[in-house]
């Protein structure tokens, strides 16, 4: 067995109207005053109001609202929240939202507690001491967010984004609440749900990080986002299809987080840094590009997980019978990219990037992405090492 | 036991592979390109290094203090310094497991690691010419 570290420092919560429990966990971590950050679309919709009940209740005190948050957050709304938290003398965080909320609050988070520039905690490690509490409340399926120990924002002045990395930044409590997610629309449904399927798939097979405690997340994460996504996707309303996939993206993020993920999504930040492309959705694009690269390294762990979720009885049934066999390791791989590709075709998402809007690659616009791409710490994770000519033909074949 | 007996044997050392580095012309020239000013900071026993790349004509190594700016720091025992150039460090692991500290845009130093590789097959010689008396497999 490889060495190997696995830390999971969140307190995951989850139920029909969790959220409102938010209070009682805010009281337990000693919260008197709580900076809530959060999408405006939820405080418009009054999806917010059951957790700002909870916080009054626990803390005596309406919590300060920041929901000046763009889609692509950056450090100007992290400075903004940091003066409203500090001159308000929060103590405590709530974040309620998508990916982009959550990694938002926790830079913040950041600043709140040690004070100075964003720019002095970019980077790996940096933080080595616990910051003030954090409790997330995902308010999508996919990002793994709530759980994970980055964190990304983007500082549009230098048209870059920064990381932040470090164990202390990951949520002291998750929440997970299958009615908080009811309102995603479809086509976020599976965007944000491919993210999940993606973390799951690149981290099973990440070069050398993985472990048995994240192979174990990551095939039961698969199993639920196999079968609840669709249904999540098309009934939004099913209580039990939103819960399945709301805890298999939360497993997902615990287990990316520990070992990291790969090329694809090395590529989907590349574009969606140039082209502001939805990252779920530019992940769906790359997924099976990514899987072919990898696949003469790491078939048999592409087996493992079609052996896990029963593909090959799967595949007998819908060609009459006619079986595959159990030790076929690149057989069961190939079940495994299919099975990908069809849930894609299901999903109805994206599936190359003139679909999803990028304008036509110049050699030039190629080179800029094989660059940010090469340079991307998702890659390093990779269990194939990309050259920057299988980079351009990976894009050209997604275009 | 200590893979280097003090900071000065570990300067000497980090200074030495450097310069071979340097006198790469292929492996200088990509780092070169970089324009990066990277700060080692070692510990057991402590150290630092600087290579300043962001002329793009000449790199720079200083050993010790250092008045310039790093855009990227990068801080770990002298140990993993040592097995890292043997190429027997698993970059994202360490990282991972909190080996590797490293402060500024990450990317920028993780896409110079490609770059550096064929700087494994320096070391050896280094280690050598110092006297240093460990495994090199």
């Amino acid at each position: 067995m490889n060495p190997f570290v696995f830390h999971t420092p969140t307190r995951v919560y989850f139920g029909e109207n969790s959220a409102s429990s938010c209070g009682d966990f805010l009281r337990e971590l000693g919260a008197t005053k709580v900076l809530m950050v959060a999408d405006a679309f939820l405080e418009k919709s009054g999806a917010l109001a059951p957790l700002i009940d909870s916080i009054k209740e626990s803390t005596g005190l309406a919590p300060i609202l920041f929901t000046d948050v763009p889609s692509d957050s950056d450090v100007d709304c992290v400075n903004k929240a940091t003066v409203i938290a500090r001159t308000s003398g929060c103590n405590a965080l709530v974040a309620v939202g998508g990916g982009s909320v959550l990694d938002t609050a926790k830079v913040i988070n950041i600043c709140l507690t040690f004070g100075g520039e964003v720019l002095d905690y970019q980077g790996l490690n940096i933080i080595e001491r616990k910051l003030l509490p954090l409790i997330a409340v995902p308010t999508t399926a996919g990002t793994g967010a709530e759980v994970s120990f980055v964190a990304m924002v983007k500082d549009h002045g230098e048209s870059k984004k920064l990381m932040f990395g470090s164990r202390f930044l990951a949520p002291d409590v998750a929440i997970l609440d299958p009615l908080m997610i009811v309102s995603l629309p479809a086509k976020l449904t599976a965007a944000t749900g491919i993210d999940a399927v993606t973390h799951d798939i690149e981290c099973y097979v990440a070069s050398g990080t993985y472990s048995v405690f994240t192979d174990s997340l990551c095939l039961e994460s698969l199993r639920l986002l196999f079968e609840f996504l669709p249904q999540a996707t098309i009934d939004g309303d099913n209580l039990e299809a939103r819960g399945a996939t709301l805890v298999a993206s939360c497993m997902a993020g615990v287990a990316f987080t520990n070992s990291g993920v790969g090329i694809t999504h090395a590529l989907a930040h590349a574009v969606g840094a140039k082209y502001a492309t939805h990252h779920g959705m530019t992940n769906a694009v790359f997924l099976p590009h990514g899987m072919r690269f990898n696949f003469e390294s790491v078939y048999p762990r592409y087996a493992r997980i079609a052996r896990f979720l029963d593909l090959a009885a799967e595949a007998s049934n819908s060609i009459n019978g006619n079986t595959i066999s159990s030790s076929d390791d690149r057989a069961l791989a190939h079940l495994l990219l299919n099975k990908v590709e069809a849930l894609l075709r299901q999903l109805k998402l994206p599936l190359n990037l003139r679909e999803l809007g990028v304008p036509e690659l110049t050699d030039e616009n190629l080179a800029e992405l094989v660059d940010l791409a090469g340079a991307d710490p998702a890659i390093m994770f990779n269990p194939r090492e990309a050259s920057s000519e299988d980079l351009t033909q990976l894009l050209k074949r997604a275009y | 036991m200590a893979v280097f007996t003090d900071t000065d044997e570990l300067h000497r050392v980090m200074t030495d592979l450097w310069t071979a580095i340097k006198n790469e012309k292929e492996m200088a020239a990509q780092l070169l390109s970089s324009r990066l000013i990277v700060t080692f900071h070692y510990r057991e026993p402590d150290g630092r290094l600087t290579v300043d790349c962001s002329d793009g004509k000449e790199m720079v190594i200083t050993v010790g203090d250092c008045n310039k700016k790093p855009v990227v720091e990068m801080f770990m025992k002298s140990s993993v310094a040592h097995d890292f150039w043997l190429g027997k460090v698993n970059v994202p692991l360490a990282l991972i497991q909190g080996k590797i500290v490293s402060k500024g845009p990450v990317n920028k130093a993780l896409a110079l690691l490609p770059a550096i590789k064929p700087a494994y097959g320096l070391y050896p010689a280094v280690i050598e010419k110092n006297g240093l008396k460990v495994s090199i497999t």
